[in-house]
């Protein structure tokens, strides 16, 4: 599914990741873990085709990223992102939101989603008007609208009571049932308990 | 649809874009709108009643002209001619107002003052302007250093006047000393003007003849007032402009991580650029057309502003409405876009984190 290639990434002047190579195989959940610093976030930054790497190759379902034309259309059909900070956007409402990422064809899979999720209610709410775990679900939801091949998660449940933590990282197991991906980036330990794999990371380096 | 959202959901920042937008616009439409509403109130004084213009040769001001009235006499002999009047045309302190325009007028032509009030005036006595009557609350009043009788109050429907005297052409001339400023000839057949004006340059070698057509377009003091205002409102419009395009760009800039999130999305750079667009668009328009709908209120309320007199009137064209229309929604567009397209290069994530520092 992912095969990285001597990826290494600077900030300016500084190295935040050095020579990393590794592989991830379709249907894995993955607890990418390390302390703050790390490089998690780039390296997951890197991987969903938010951030291009300094040096180095990677494969995504079977394609070179650097060769793909169109890389938002790419993103969108088929990775998805949630952040710890859900990043919603303001002015539009929950269901909205949802839509904002949805290709053509998944659009009426929306309300389906928000009700697997139980925030249906909330469709015409705006990210203020709810709280922190229901915007997590929102963001959740829009991850899984496309019903991508690869699921990124950046501290997901950083910002979670373990309740809603937990609805989470369900959900993110029941989309790797379903033959999806997923990557979590975390400092939570429960996502050993989901994990199939973990690729631990130390000052930039695999460990 | 977004773009509408984005708009009325950031209401403040809408705000802060729109006020500066109305801001801007209405400062062009203004000083553009007394300039040009000078000279109209000017040029329909001279034009009233006359189709030729005699004034003094070589004299680049209508206030320092001195043309001879008795011509007068000369011209309506002249094949042609269906009337003639003289005008002394100045300005002078009138009881307690610092300044007010004085018009000495021959008295073939003070029909052309509508009374609301009184007799049309005999020597010695004065009507005032609709507008300087309403402040002067008296039978008399001092003009210069001479007092006059008050016979009655005008209407003309021109700002400069109704904030005027008019009085009879010898009470102007002994106070200006001058015989005419000007002289105004009517004729029987417009056609054959240029003929006519020939015919009267014969005259007197010490006056310049031209239609009053020419004369207001080539009236230095037009070209001055014009040349001005040209020069304060293009500032004024292009300071207006620049506000514009930073506060564009700072709203733009400000929002650099909800581009971030839609690129993560894989909403494209296009999508991004175009709802922006929607977006300056919108705003830019209904600012244009908030700032057009207030200056036309203030144009009119302007005329009636005792205080001034009536000499602050104006006019706004058509062509000046729509040059800053396009003006402001191009340096609206520009200030939002080329910040949009810098942001829509970025990688996504760095677009995300420079949002949140």
């Amino acid at each position: 599914m992912i095969k990285v290639k001597n990826i290494s990434h600077f900030y300016g002047d500084e190295q935040v990741l050095f020579d990393l190579s590794f592989e991830i195989k379709k249907g894995e959940f993955i607890f990418l873990s390390g302390s703050s610093g790390s490089g998690k976030s780039t390296l997951l930054s890197i991987l969903s085709t938010l951030l291009k790497p300094s040096s180095g190759e990677f494969l995504l379902d079977s394609l070179h990223v650097g060769d793909i034309n169109n890389i938002d259309k790419f993103r969108q059909e088929n990775v998805g992102f949630v952040f710890q900070f859900h990043y919603l956007i303001n002015y539009l409402n929950v269901k909205e939101n949802i839509a904002l990422a949805a290709l053509d064809s998944k659009k009426q899979n929306i309300d389906k989603i928000l009700q697997d999720l139980g925030i249906l209610d909330l469709a015409s709410r705006y990210p203020n008007e709810i709280s922190g775990g229901q915007r997590q679900r929102v963001a959740m939801a829009r991850a899984l609208v496309n019903e991508p091949k690869i699921i990124f998660a950046d501290e997901p449940t950083g910002s979670l009571d373990s309740k809603n933590s937990k609805i989470v990282y369900d959900l993110l197991a029941k989309a790797v049932k379903k033959g999806t991906t997923v990557v979590v980036a975390s400092h939570d330990m429960q996502v050993q308990n989901y994990a199939t794999k973990t690729i631990r990371l130390l000052d930039g380096k695999l460990q | 649809m977004i773009a509408l959202k984005a708009l009325s959901k950031n209401k403040f920042k809408s705000l802060l874009i729109f006020t500066s937008i109305t801001i801007a616009v209405m400062a062009i439409f203004l000083i553009s709108s007394v300039s040009q509403g000078i000279i109209g109130m000017y040029s329909k004084m001279i034009k009233t009643d006359g189709d030729i213009i005699i004034t003094q040769k070589g004299i680049a001001d209508t206030f320092f002209s001195n043309v001879d009235i008795n011509i007068m006499k000369k011209i309506v002999k002249l094949k042609g001619v269906k009337s003639t009047y003289a005008m002394i045309v100045g300005a002078s302190p009138v009881g307690d107002m610092p300044i007010a325009g004085i018009y000495g007028i021959t008295k073939n032509h003070m029909s052309h003052y509508k009374l609301t009030d009184g007799v049309y005036p005999k020597m010695g006595e004065v009507i005032l302007g609709s507008n300087l009557a309403n402040q002067i609350d008296s039978h008399e009043v001092k003009i210069g250093a001479k007092t006059f009788k008050i016979s009655g109050t005008f209407s003309s429907g021109v700002g400069f006047e109704e904030g005027g005297v008019v009085m009879n052409i010898k009470d102007a001339g002994d106070m200006f000393s001058r015989s005419a400023s000007f002289i105004l000839v009517s004729s029987v057949h417009v056609d054959n003007i240029d003929n006519l004006v020939e015919k009267i340059k014969t005259l007197n070698d010490d006056i310049e003849v031209k239609t009053t057509k020419s004369f207001v377009k080539e009236y230095n003091q037009f070209k001055i007032i014009e040349n001005s205002s040209l020069v304060i409102s293009s500032l004024a419009f292009a300071m207006g402009l620049m506000g514009i395009a930073s506060i564009m760009s700072m709203i733009v800039n400000s929002r650099k991580e909800e581009f971030g999130i839609m690129r993560a999305l894989g909403k494209s750079r296009a999508f991004i650029m175009k709802n922006l667009f929607f977006e300056s668009l919108i705003m830019s328009f209904s600012a244009y057309i908030f700032a057009l709908v207030v200056s036309l209120g203030i144009l009119e309320i302007l005329p009636h502003i005792e205080k001034l007199q009536g000499y602050v009137n104006g006019t706004l064209s058509f062509e000046t409405a729509i040059y800053v229309l396009i003006s402001t929604i191009i340096m609206a567009v520009i200030g939002s876009l080329i910040p949009a397209y810098i942001a829509s290069k970025t990688d996504p994530i760095l677009l995300i984190n420079q949002g949140c520092s």
